[in-house]
This record gives structure tokens, C-alpha cells and sequence, in this order.
């Protein structure tokens, strides 16, 4: 086991950038999460981690020594693709044993027949039987390996690709979108058991994934990566609640966060042309976001800083979401309700909405976090 | 590149062989034949300006023709007249060694018929060769009938059979009925291709169910949806399944030779160039050449044009 | 109940008329199967037994003679050796060479593009032409392959034993010498056939998952060797149970190059004496119909087999996803 610095790694395919200075820090036996939209990246990172692809700058390095140079083969890593990537001529049983024997065995020792036959290769055979019995327990897939990967479901060859990885003792383990060719109940309850594997082996993990849910219930950490950039990474509490970028609280919550434009007319700041109680720190911009979550609108018949029409309600019974037309129609907000409530959400009825300001997020034009602004209208509420 | 300097290599070297023969073949159509004596003149030859021989032996000024001629030449007697003459048919029958080299092939011998009858006999297999396996492997695919099973396994079984292993039975069937030497001996043994209906049958075997029940429901009857719902709809096989099968026939040179013996105008096109190397000396290399490159070059210029489709029809029979 | 009765007869009328139609649509290709397949193979078998000729009234059943001739005589043992050279020979060559074309293509990307057309050129050329094509290439004086060893006498190259040799004596007549005349055939269906197992195996190796390679790297195949063994030399499997097969059965098939170099004969010597020419020479030319059956049913046998045998391993074979 061990930690793996990632520091400034850039890569080009052709003249198309995928990766623009990433750097990454993950300490040993972490689960780290890589999460972004498809095409941001995700997988060419986690195989320039792998030594599948080499960077075009920057450097790589595991358990302190740099590996940046070093060969796929030589690293020391366990990877799981996401199409599994099993021998489709070998057994379950062979398949898994692959990478022992790859690295424990010579070349005549590899051999057929004679192979047996060899010094030493007894000993390393029956260890490595070993080995794979205990992977394969460890998975309970036991009763397959007898099996060719063309005679398995998805989820079986999906458990057998984990124990080709389990099966050594590598510095990492890495898993591209491993989950993302099951069926929705499979996926739940692998999620589930790879945490578990990860609690177990505590060893360090890092996953590659577009499904958010994924990589908040998995992770230690999570790297939500855009564009070629890890935008932020952190704990999912921190992902989930205080964001850096509007493009991290974009991605990350379903339903997603609502955005609103607020805009500063002298000390005063406006939304939708209506005051809102702040008071501004001088210097601050023009035009600004403000971002809530659907959980933090509520219904309100008092004072309402928004008014709007009931455009669409989701009943998912333990809660209701309701869409809101506001700003005239020109704007759509998302918010929670309970049950209870479920009365106030006629279609076409006029509602007011309100929000608690110390849970409301501010950003600037281009997306930042503006936290000074944010502790200081908060501490000006509270004043008032 | 650097790093993958020795396959380039080697497979330049391969290159080379492989072009060799193509490069000699086009080479010799262009030159005289002295040059292809002696191994001169690189590619194109010098095109010099060379005599037809057999133009001027057959061209030899007469008795008559001297007298004739000798109006046209006042005062001179008739050796000088036979002189002038001898003179006028040489430069008539000089040209360059291109042009020597192809208008032979194309008077020589009737290449041009043997030509049409190339893309006679090719076209004519294909067509046939669709119409009878088109429905066939309609019906295995898509109908439920008893028998269906063993008629599937009868086709598996012909699929063992080669047409040019069984060449002699069949020549002797074609000889009792009177067919050798007609059009009829080239296509026959062809039409039936149990490789067609098979490759046909696995395709339509993916064509969905609804496609053929919806044509039903629109009234078409099987007959029709055969022709105008399944073969639109198998175009793509349909076209690789037509390289394969003009390549194989354009190309084939054992069957023909068995069945038409001396009738020039049944020639295909390998049978006529069979025949220019039988009866020619060493002076015709470069007609002979010739008639290869033309015998050669529609298959290799459609392929260069149109080279996947060639490829992916080529390997058909690789295909499940 | 009636109404029931009346649904199951509908349901058995409209079974009928669907396999009438059926029976319609496959009937001219079963009646042409039988006629032109079938009915053939069953003739052979019969004339083999006889001694049959074209133009007679007559024939007489001669028992096993054909055959007991077709492994007594020396003739055909010449056939024998000629065409198992022949398939022995090609079939290996043009199926390494094909795939190791295909490795070192496959490795080059879309450069390769142009080397992949150049090689599969003379599959498209009509074989009879490019014979003859060969045919004054090998020209013992004024072929360019003698021409072109000639230019080696002379230099260094000369301590190589052969071109020693052709400079003092004069290099080999090739078509026209026995000991080269088999070779030349080989490598002409070497050089014809090998382009075709190239585009087979280049396909087999498009489908080859590229994660494969890289769960390879990752579980410690370091050679580029190791590799081929564990991912592309399995994944390629079927693709050369195929490619082995079709190019048995296309070297068992071998006429026009031996017929375009030696017109009467088969070789010097019958050294190039294959079966299908002998068919062609005996059954057709000679008009010695039974022994010419017997050797179709002999050739048959071969082919026949071969194809079995490929099924056999293909059906051998899980299926994999
Ligand atoms: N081998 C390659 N050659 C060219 N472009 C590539 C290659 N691999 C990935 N890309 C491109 O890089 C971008 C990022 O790919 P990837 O890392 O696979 O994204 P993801 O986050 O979905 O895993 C994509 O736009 C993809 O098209
Ligand atoms: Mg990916």
C-alpha cells in the first residue's frame, strides 16, 4: 500500500488538450473518487496514473518514488477496466491467476507440459492456487471458476475482473467506471460491497466514475474533475455543501442546485429587481450568482423574497419537489417540500418562496466562490 | 517513425516483390521488342519509333502494284519504284512500341469479344446466382416450415463441395447434353452458389421479425417481400457478396478451359490470353503484355477506387 | 370448444401454406443443389469404377482398378508428392506471412494503409496472367530475376554459395529445371495467396478489445511476445482456423500456374504434376474419364475432410462475449 502524488500533469491527443496541469495528492489506504461528465478526462488521468498512457509533462509518483518513466508492468498496480477486459480463452480460474503468474513465474516455468516439471515451479503453482482461491472467496465466486467469461453475466465477469485485481498486493488499486455496464439494482449493492473491500483491504483506491451518487456514498474524497481540471477535492460533505466553483455545485446534488442571478445596485444587492436585506462589503462585483439548494427553499406565505407559479411537482412520497416559475416565467426554481405540504403546490398557483441566507451560496460572474461576501452579508443578516 | 524504421523496411522489401511482376507486365506492354531483348529502356522504353514487320512482309508491293505506282513516279525504273514503295509501307507501318504493343492485342486476337464475353459470363452468374439464393435463404431465415432443418444441412453439407473439384462429372453431364462450347457450359455450374445462400441466410437471420410481419400487414405477399422489402434491406451483403463472386469469375481460368475448346468467341478473357501465349513467338512479348494489363487492370482500377468494399467482399468468406 | 377446434384449424391451414410458399421459394435452389452438386459427386463415384470415355456407347466396370492404379503407379505418386509439396509448402508461408503482415500493419496505424493495398493486388489479378507475368520474369537470359542476380556476380554478394555458383555456371532455368520447378509454383501461390490471409487476419485483429492489451500490461506481460501470446494470439484463434482452412483448400485447388508454365505434363519431370491438372489432363485431355473420377473422388475426399475438421474446431470452441 501506498500514497500516490499526482503533480502538474498535462496531456494532448493530437491537438485536442484532455489533461491541463492536474495535481493531486492521495494519501495511502484513501478512496479517492474521480467524478466529472464523460469526456473530461477521468480515464486518461486514472491511465496515466496506471502508466497506460505517458504525460506529455508533469510527474507521477507512488509511495514517494517517482514513476513518471516506469512501465505499466513495473508499477506495481492493479487495474479494473470498464469493459473487464478478461481473457475470453481462459477459465475464470486462469484469468485471475494471470498477473501471478505473469510476475512469479519464468518464462519455461509458463510453459505447457514442461512447465510442470521445472524446479521451483511447484512451490510457486500451489501459492498461487492459493491466492486465487482466496480472491475468489473473498468475491464468492467460487463456484464459476471453472467457467469462460463468454458463459458469465455481467455481474459475475464484473466480480471476477475485481479479484484479478484483489489477487496481488499492489500499491493501488485503480477502477475505471467499473459499475457502469450493471443494471441499476447490481450496481447499488456493488457499490456497497467494493466500500466494504475497501474498508477491509485498506488499501488505496481510486475511482473513476461519472455517477455522482457513486462517488458520494464511496469516498473518502472526492476529485470532481471539468475539462481537463480537477476543479476541487474534498471530502463529499465539503463537495456537497461548500463547493468552490459553480460548476462543482452544478454537477454534484440531484435535483441540481438552483441558480440565480443577483446583481448589485449601490450597497444593496437585488434579485430580480427586489432588494434583498444584505448589505454589500465596498469593492464587491457588479454581477453576481447565487446558488441554493432545492433543500433550502421553502414555502413561505410571509414576506417572501420570491414569488412564482407552480410549473411541476415530483411526488417521490417520502418527499415532494416542485418547479416554480419565477422572475415572470423567465426562471425556473426547484424546491423541497414535504408531504404536508403538498397541498400549497396546485399547478398555476402563486406561491412565495424564502431561503436561509447562511445556507446560500454566492459566486461570482465566472463561476468562483465569493466567501468573503458570503460571511459578511451572513454576519449582516444576523445583525439585522 | 524513427523506432519503426525496420518495418518499414521489411515491408518495402515485401512491396517490391509483390509489384515486381505488375511493374514488368506494364514495363513490357510499353516496349519494343528489342528493348525487351536486351533489357533496356527503363519503365516506359524510349518509344523510338519502330516497324511492324508482319505489317511490311504482309504489305510487300506486287507485280501490279509496281505498275500501278510507277504513273506516280515518272522516269524511274521499276526496282526504284519497288524502293519507293518498300519506302511508303514502312512508314506506314512504323509506329511507336505503345502503340504497337496495343493495337496488336486489340487485332491480333478479338480481345475486345473476349472482354464482353467476361462481363457477360460474370454478370450473368451473379444475377442468377442472386435470384435463385435470395429466396432460398429468405425462407431459412424467416419461415417456419417442415424440412426447413434438413434443407439448412443440405446446404451445410454442399457448402463442402467445391464446383471446380466435381469440374469433371459436370463437363461430362455438360457433354451428353450437347452444352459444351456455349455460354450456357460458363454459367451453369455457377449458378447455384450454397456460399451465398448461406451468407444470405445468416443476414436476413438479424433482420428483425416486425420488419417482415409489417410488410405482411401492408398486404405484400412473401414473393414481394422478398424482392422488395429483404433484398433493399440486404444491399450491403448483397455488394460484397457481388466482389466476391465477379473477382472469382472474371478471374477463373480452369473452368473455362474445360468447356470451350478452339470457339474463339466463347473466349473469357484469361482463355484469350492463354491462347496469344500458345501460338506466339519471342517478337510478341509486348502485345502479349499488353493484353495481361488489359485483361488485369478493370479489377485492380475498380479496387483501387472502391478498396474497402473490395477488401470487406473479398474476406466475406471469413464472415460467420 | 368448437371455436377453439376452429382457431387450431385456421392456425394448421395458414402452417400449410407458409411451407407451401417456403417449399416454392428454396425449390430452384434445391433442384440446382441436387443437379449441379450433388447429383455430380454421385457420378464421380460411379465412373471411378469403370473405364468410361466420351464418344463411347459403352463402358465396363473395372472394379477398384482406378484406384489401385492411383497408388501403385508412379505417375500419380509424382501427383501425390507434387501436390502435398505444394500444400505443405504454401499454406504455412502464405498463413505467417499474412499474419505477421498483418502484426507489423496493424502496428503502423493508418500508414500501413498503403503497403496493405500493394499486398493484396495480386488476390484481385487474374492468377493466369500474373503467371505469365512471372513466367518472363523467370526467363532463364532475359527474365529480370536472373538479370537482376547476375548484377551480384562480382561484388561481395558472390561468397554466398549460390550466387558463386550462378556466376561460374549460370543461374538456375527455374521453370525448366526439376529441382525448381515445384519451388517456383509454391512461391508463386505464396505470393498470390499470402495478401488474402493478411486483410482475414487484419480484421481478426481490429476485433481484438484494446483493454485487453492494456489488462495485459497491468498484470506484468512486459514483451511485446508476452503479450501476443496471452491476448492475440487466442483472440485470433478462429481467424486462423479459417485462414488455415480456405488456404488448404485453395492450394489443394492449385491449376492455373502449372497449366500457364507447362501445358502439356505438368513440370519437368511431373515434378509440378498437381491433382487438379491431373484431373484436367487424364479426365478431360485423355479422355480417361474413370481414372479422371477417381482422382475427383480422391480430391473430394481431401477437401472435404479439411472443412470437417475446421468445423469441428470451430464448434469445439465456447463462444465467447
Ligand atoms: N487515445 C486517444 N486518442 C485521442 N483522443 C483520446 C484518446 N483517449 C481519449 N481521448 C479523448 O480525450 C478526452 C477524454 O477522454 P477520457 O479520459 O476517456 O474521458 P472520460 O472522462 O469520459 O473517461 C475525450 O474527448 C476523448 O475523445
Ligand atoms: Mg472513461
Amino acid at each position: 500500500m501506498a500514497d500516490l502524488q499526482i503533480t502538474s500533469v498535462t496531456k494532448r491527443f493530437g491537438e485536442t488538450p484532455v489533461l491541463n496541469g492536474v495535481t493531486l495528492d492521495i494519501a495511502d489506504s484513501e478512496f479517492v473518487s474521480l467524478v466529472g461528465p464523460s469526456g473530461c478526462g477521468k480515464s486518461t488521468l486514472l491511465r496515466v496514473i496506471a502508466g497506460l498512457e505517458t504525460p506529455d509533462s508533469g510527474a507521477v509518483s507512488i509511495g514517494g518514488a517517482n514513476v513518471t518513466t516506469t512501465r505499466a508492468a513495473d508499477r506495481n498496480l492493479s487495474m479494473v477496466f470498464q469493459s473487464y477486459a478478461l481473457y475470453p480463452h481462459l477459465t475464470v480460474a486462469e484469468n485471475i491467476a494471470v498477473p501471478l503468474r505473469m510476475r512469479q513465474l519464468t518464462h519455461l516455468q509458463r510453459m505447457p507440459l514442461i512447465g510442470g516439471l521445472l524446479p521451483g515451479a511447484r512451490g510457486h503453482r500451489q501459492s498461487i492456487a492459493a491466492a486465487v482461491n482466496a480472491a475468489t472467496e473473498m468475491l464468492e465466486i467460487k463456484s464459476l471458476l471453472d467457467r469462460k467469461p463468454g458463459q458469465l453475466s455481467g455481474g459475475q465477469r464484473q466480480r471476477v475482473a475485481l479479484a484479478r485485481a484483489l489477487v496481488r498486493d499492489p500499491a493501488a488499486f485503480l477502477l475505471d467506471e467499473p459499475l457502469s455496464n450493471l443494471d441499476a439494482k447490481l450496481r447499488v449493492q456493488t457499490r456497497a460491497e467494493i466500500a466494504e473491500l475497501h474498508r477491509r483491504l485498506n488499501a488505496t483506491f481510486i475511482y473513476v466514475t461519472h455517477d455522482q451518487v457513486e462517488a458520494m456514498t464511496m469516498s473518502d474524497r472526492i476529485a470532481v474533475m471539468m475539462g481537463g481540471e480537477i476543479l476541487q477535492c474534498a471530502t463529499p460533505e465539503v463537495i456537497y455543501e461548500d463547493p468552490d466553483d459553480i460548476r462543482v455545485a452544478e454537477f454534484i446534488g440531484s435535483p441540481k442546485i438552483n441558480i440565480l442571478p443577483i446583481e448589485r445596485v449601490g450597497h444593496q444587492l437585488q434579485i430580480f429587481g427586489r432588494p434583498l436585506e444584505w448589505r454589500l462589503p465596498p469593492g464587491s462585483p457588479q454581477i453576481m450568482q447565487l446558488g441554493l439548494r432545492p433543500e433550502m427553499v421553502h414555502l413561505t406565505k410571509r414576506t417572501p423574497r420570491l414569488r412564482g407559479r407552480v410549473a411541476h411537482v415530483e411526488n417521490l412520497g417520502a418527499e415532494v419537489f416542485a418547479h416554480v416559475m419565477v422572475d415572470d416565467g423567465a426562471m425556473r426554481v426547484t424546491l423541497r417540500a414535504s408531504p404536508a405540504e403538498q397541498s400549497m403546490l396546485v399547478l398555476g398557483a402563486e406561491v412565495g418562496l424564502g431561503f436561509n441566507t447562511r445556507a446560500a451560496m454566492i459566486f461570482d460572474a465566472d463561476g468562483k466562490r465569493l466567501r468573503k461576501i458570503e460571511t459578511m452579508v451572513g454576519t449582516a443578516v444576523e445583525v439585522a | 517513425m524513427t523506432r519503426e524504421w525496420w518495418k518499414h523496411l521489411v515491408l518495402v522489401l515485401g512491396a517490391i516483390v509483390v509489384l515486381a511482376p505488375f511493374y514488368m507486365m506494364v514495363s513490357y506492354s510499353f516496349k519494343s521488342p528489342g528493348e525487351i531483348d536486351r533489357g533496356e529502356g527503363g519503365f516506359f522504353g524510349r518509344q523510338e519509333t519502330m516497324i511492324d514487320p508482319r505489317c511490311v512482309a504482309l504489305r510487300q508491293p506486287g507485280r501490279a502494284e509496281i505498275e500501278d505506282a510507277s504513273s506516280r513516279f515518272p522516269g524511274q525504273d521499276d526496282a526504284d519504284v519497288q524502293a519507293a514503295l518498300l519506302a511508303e509501307t514502312e512508314n506506314d507501318c512504323s509506329m511507336r512500341p505503345v502503340v504497337f504493343n496495343y493495337t496488336k492485342a486489340f487485332t491480333e486476337a478479338p480481345l475486345l469479344r473476349y472482354l464482353l464475353n467476361g462481363v457477360i459470363v460474370t454478370v450473368s452468374i451473379f444475377l442468377i446466382q442472386v435470384v435463385v439464393a435470395l429466396p432460398a435463404a429468405y425462407a431459412l431465415a424467416k419461415l417456419r416450415f417442415w424440412g426447413r432443418e434438413t434443407v439448412f444441412g443440405l446446404v451445410l453439407f454442399c457448402l463442402l463441395i467445391p464446383v471446380h473439384a466435381i469440374a469433371l462429372p459436370l463437363y461430362i453431364m455438360l457433354a451428353k447434353l450437347g452444352l459444351t462450347n456455349t455460354y450456357a457450359a460458363l454459367i451453369v455450374p455457377w449458378t447455384i452458389s450454397v456460399f451465398g445462400i448461406f451468407l444470405m441466410r445468416q443476414f436476413f437471420m438479424t433482420v428483425p421479425d416486425d420488419l417482415i410481419d409489417a410488410a405482411r400487414m401492408d398486404g405484400m405477399s412473401e414473393f414481394a417481400i422478398v424482392w422488395r422489402v429483404m433484398l433493399p434491406t440486404a444491399i450491403p451483403a448483397l455488394l460484397a457478396f457481388a466482389i466476391f463472386s465477379i473477382v472469382a469469375h472474371w478471374n477463373d481460368y480452369f473452368w473455362p478451359r474445360i468447356v470451350v475448346t478452339g470457339n474463339r468467341d466463347l473466349f473469357t478473357p484469361p482463355l484469350g490470353l492463354r491462347e496469344f501465349k500458345g501460338d506466339g513467338d519471342g517478337s510478341f512479348f509486348g502485345p502479349m503484355m499488353a493484353t495481361a494489363t488489359v485483361i488485369v487492370t478493370p479489377l485492380i482500377v475498380v479496387f483501387l477506387i472502391a478498396q474497402r468494399r473490395f477488401v470487406e467482399g473479398i474476406t466475406l468468406s471469413g464472415m460467420k | 370448444m368448437a371455436v377453439l377446434d376452429a382457431g387450431a384449424i385456421t392456425q394448421a391451414t395458414a402452417g400449410n401454406r407458409e411451407a407451401r410458399t417456403a417449399w416454392g421459394l428454396t425449390a430452384p435452389a434445391l433442384l440446382l443443389m441436387v443437379l449441379i452438386l450433388l447429383v455430380p459427386v454421385v457420378v464421380a463415384g460411379v465412373l471411378s469404377f469403370t473405364n468410361y470415355s466420351l464418344g463411347n456407347a459403352s463402358f465396363d466396370w473395372v472394379g477398384a482398378e482406378n484406384y489401385e492404379r492411383l497408388f501403385t503407379r508412379s505417375t500419380y505418386e509424382k501427383m501425390f508428392i507434387a501436390t502435398f509439396t505444394y500444400v505443405v509448402t504454401v499454406v504455412p508461408i502464405s498463413v505467417g506471412l499474412g499474419l505477421g503482415a498483418a502484426l507489423l500493419l496493424h502496428s503502423l496505424g493508418r500508414i500501413g494503409d498503403i503497403y496493405k493495398t500493394i499486398y493484396f493486388l495480386p488476390v484481385m489479378a487474374t492468377l493466369l496472367a500474373m503467371a505469365i507475368a512471372w513466367e518472363f520474369m523467370l526467363h532463364p537470359t532475359i527474365g529480370m530475376v536472373n538479370r537482376t542476380l547476375a548484377m551480384a556476380c562480382g561484388t561481395w554478394l558472390e561468397v554466398v554459395p549460390f550466387v558463386a555458383n550462378g556466376c561460374a555456371g549460370g543461374f538456375p532455368l527455374w521453370l525448366g529445371d526439376r529441382d525448381y520447378a515445384i519451388w517456383v509454383v509454391c512461391f508463386i501461390g505464396i505470393w498470390q495467396g499470402f495478401g488474402f490471409n493478411m486483410v482475414l487476419y487484419l480484421a481478426g485483429l481490429t476485433a481484438v478489445h484494446r483493454e485487453l492489451y492494456h489488462a495485459a500490461e497491468m498484470d506484468g506481460a512486459k514483451s511485446a511476445w508476452e503479450r501476443f501470446r496471452l491476448v492475440t494470439w487466442p483472440a485470433l484463434g478462429p481467424t486462423t482456423v479459417f485462414v488455415v482452412t480456405i488456404s488448404c483448400i485453395r492450394a489443394f485447388q492449385v491449376f492455373d500456374t502449372v497449366e500457364a508454365f507447362w501445358p502439356q505434363g505438368g513440370g519437368p519431370n511431373k515434378s509440378a504434376y498437381v491433382m487438379m491438372f491431373a484431373i484436367f489432363e487424364k479426365g478431360v485431355q485423355q479422355n480417361l474419364i474413370g481414372m479422371g473420377s477417381a482422382i475427383t473422388m480422391l480430391f473430394l475426399a481431401f477437401v472435404m475432410s479439411l472443412t470437417l475438421i475446421q468445423r469441428w474446431l470451430v464448434e469445439r470452441k465456447v463462444h465467447y462475449g
